[in-house]
């Protein structure tokens, strides 16, 4: 049951009238149970394919099997709760009213509209016309929403859109509360940190295509040491003999050693023993930014 | 499909332009009955005299007609168009369509919801009017007697089919345009202005060879079928003739708003 998925597409692709080709044969796949991580840069084909997914918009070609279901079907969206770009409400009811609205049409008890509001902790405003909300509200109002029907599986695409850095975290709070358990979420975003620290898997997509698929962990790499030292080529020719060829890279005029941070003590140990100046040894990470911009071929800064 | 009418008819009846229009549509009728009974009881104001008896009840059908079109013709083509427009303009059409019902469930819901208030909006109309007139009478010291149930009837039957037909028409504009500001711009143009003008060059063509073109439009067919109330009159198009084209405007733009609706990406 852990690994089966939840979300498969073959060759998904959107190509608009206009010739823009907005997603272009995304093979992806959302394992339940996972909080998968849906990253790219603005009109990378985020919000196309998770639309696509639901069922607002018809793929050009390719297939799609959410919750077992075509994208789309009565059947599938009953498992599925979504909230694609902004949350959607009528103005002029209240946050309540229109969770009741939803509710009604989703064919779930009422009473379960409160159960979501004290979730995303809104019950206290929930009298207030949705016109009058803030941004983190209305983001709030759009997560209880789609946590209607108890889905299998929420897809959430850019939720700490327009959020300060509080509303941001405390969103991040909630997505992490609600992805514990059984349930599926499947969340959009252009913020590197914030997949990082909530997402179990990530799929990049760049310029409509999927171009990696995997753990954070395999995407940032494997564990290493970082050495500073002088004169760096002594320095590398000892951790060469040590720790073979493979293991050992230069980067930015340090040595970068495959090996796992407890390795410190000996490297530094080594240098020593042949005179070698070192000046910085620390573990080395990868970060998912460096990651994400290599893929992407975006400029980092720019 | 019953949980999708009781959620189209939460929000819709919490809806204000649907309150404001119920008012105003009875506002019209009180403001047509004051205005005709200053008329008849000072006959220097007006530049044709009004006759007090027509304003007793038992005429008050054909005045409750005249208050309701074109005004309330009007009213319903905004109406119509803010119902459906405003669903893509605040982002409502994706919520409601990733819930569970299919697309065309949710647009037979709003059709229900909307064509049961037309109904409301045509009782409304008569009940004012029926007020109204019984205020004349009760104030002029005339005996108060009611047209035939049947007469009510029609009446009732033909202006909720012109509102119901143009209600459709701003409807389908809503979703033509994907948002309410320029279906309803387009539709009270077209109401007020486009429609009269074609009818008038069409008519004009050839020596009128190409008349019933013109006689295929709605406004056309809603004057001929209020017409028809006017004891012995006579026009181009029959009564008989105006409810058909007037119910094939009514189907046709549901039909094509709802395939329209169902084929398209919401973006």
């Amino acid at each position: 049951m852990e690994n089966t998925t939840i979300v498969e597409t073959h060759g998904l692709t959107k190509r608009y009238g206009s010739g823009v080709l907005a997603v272009d044969s995304v093979d992806m796949s959302v394992r339940r149970g996972e909080v998968y991580g849906f990253l790219g840069p603005n009109g990378a084909g985020k919000t196309t394919t998770l639309r696509m997914l639901v069922g607002l918009i018809r793929p050009t070609s390719g297939t799609a099997s959410v919750a077992g279901h075509a994208p789309g079907a009565p059947t599938g969206l009953a498992h599925i709760g979504s909230l694609i770009e902004s949350p959607g409400f009528y103005p002029y009811l209240s946050g309540r009213e229109n969770l009741k609205v939803v509710a009604e049409l989703a064919g779930v008890p009422l009473r379960r509209a409160e159960e979501v509001l004290d979730i995303v902790e809104l019950a206290s405003r929930a009298g207030r016309k949705f016109g009058t909300y803030s941004t983190g509200m209305k983001q709030r109002l759009g997560v209880a929403a789609a946590l209607l029907k108890d889905p299998d599986l929420l897809i959430l695409d850019e939720p700490t859109n327009g959020l300060d850095p509080q509303g941001m975290a405390e969103m991040r709070k909630l997505i992490r509360d609600i992805g514990q358990g059984e349930r599926t979420v499947l969340i959009s975003s252009h913020l590197l940190g914030e997949v990082e620290q909530i997402c179990d898997r990530v799929g990049v997509i760049s310029n409509g295509r999927l171009v990696r698929q995997s753990t954070v962990q395999e995407l940032v790499g494997e564990e290493g040491v970082l050495v500073r030292a002088q004169p760096v080529a002594q320095a590398e020719e000892v951790l060469v003999r040590a720790y073979g060829r493979e293991s050992v890279s230069r980067q930015d005029g340090a040595i970068v050693l495959k090996a796992k941070p407890e390795t410190s003590v000996e490297v530094n140990r080594a240098l020593m023993a042949v005179g070698v100046g070192v000046s910085e040894l620390r573990p080395f990470e990868r970060s998912l930014e460096e990651v994400f911009f290599q893929l992407t071929g975006e400029k980092q800064g720019a | 499909m019953i949980t999708t009418i009781k959620s189209e008819l939460r929000k819709t009846i919490r809806r204000p332009a649907l309150q404001v229009g119920s008012g105003l549509v009875g506002a019209v009728v009180v403001l047509v009955y004051g205005v005709l009974w200053y008329q008849a009881t000072h006959p220097a104001s007006a530049e044709r005299p009004v006759a007090l008896a027509s304003l007793y009840p038992e005429n008050f059908v054909s005045n409750v007609l005249g208050a309701g079109y074109p005004l309330g013709a009007a009213l319903m083509i905004v109406l119509g168009a803010l119902i459906a427009g405003s669903e893509y303009s605040w982002g409502t059409m994706k919520t409601l369509f990733t819930q569970g019902p299919g697309r065309l469930t949710v647009w037979a819901g709003r059709v229900v919801v909307f064509m049961t208030w037309t109904v409301f909006m045509t009782i409304v109309l008569f009940a004012v009017g029926a007020a109204c007139s019984v205020a004349v009478a009760y104030f002029e010291g005339h005996a108060i007697s009611w047209p035939a149930i049947v007469d009510i009837a029609k009446g009732m039957g033909a202006i909720w089919l012109i509102f119901a037909a143009n209600g459709a028409v701003g409807l389908a504009l809503g979703v033509l345009f994907r948002q309410s500001a320029a279906a309803l711009g387009v539709g009270i143009v077209y109401l007020l202005g486009v429609e009269i003008i074609v009818v008038r060059f069409v008519d004009a063509l050839n020596n009128g060879a190409y008349k019933w073109i013109g006689d295929l439009f709605v406004g056309q067919n809603a004057s001929a079928l209020l017409q028809s109330f006017i004891p012995h009159s006579t026009g181009p198009i029959s009564a008989e003739q105006a409810v058909i084209v007037l119910g094939s405007y009514l189907a046709g733009m549901l039909i094509i708003a709802g395939a329209l609706q169902r084929q398209r990406d919401v973006a």
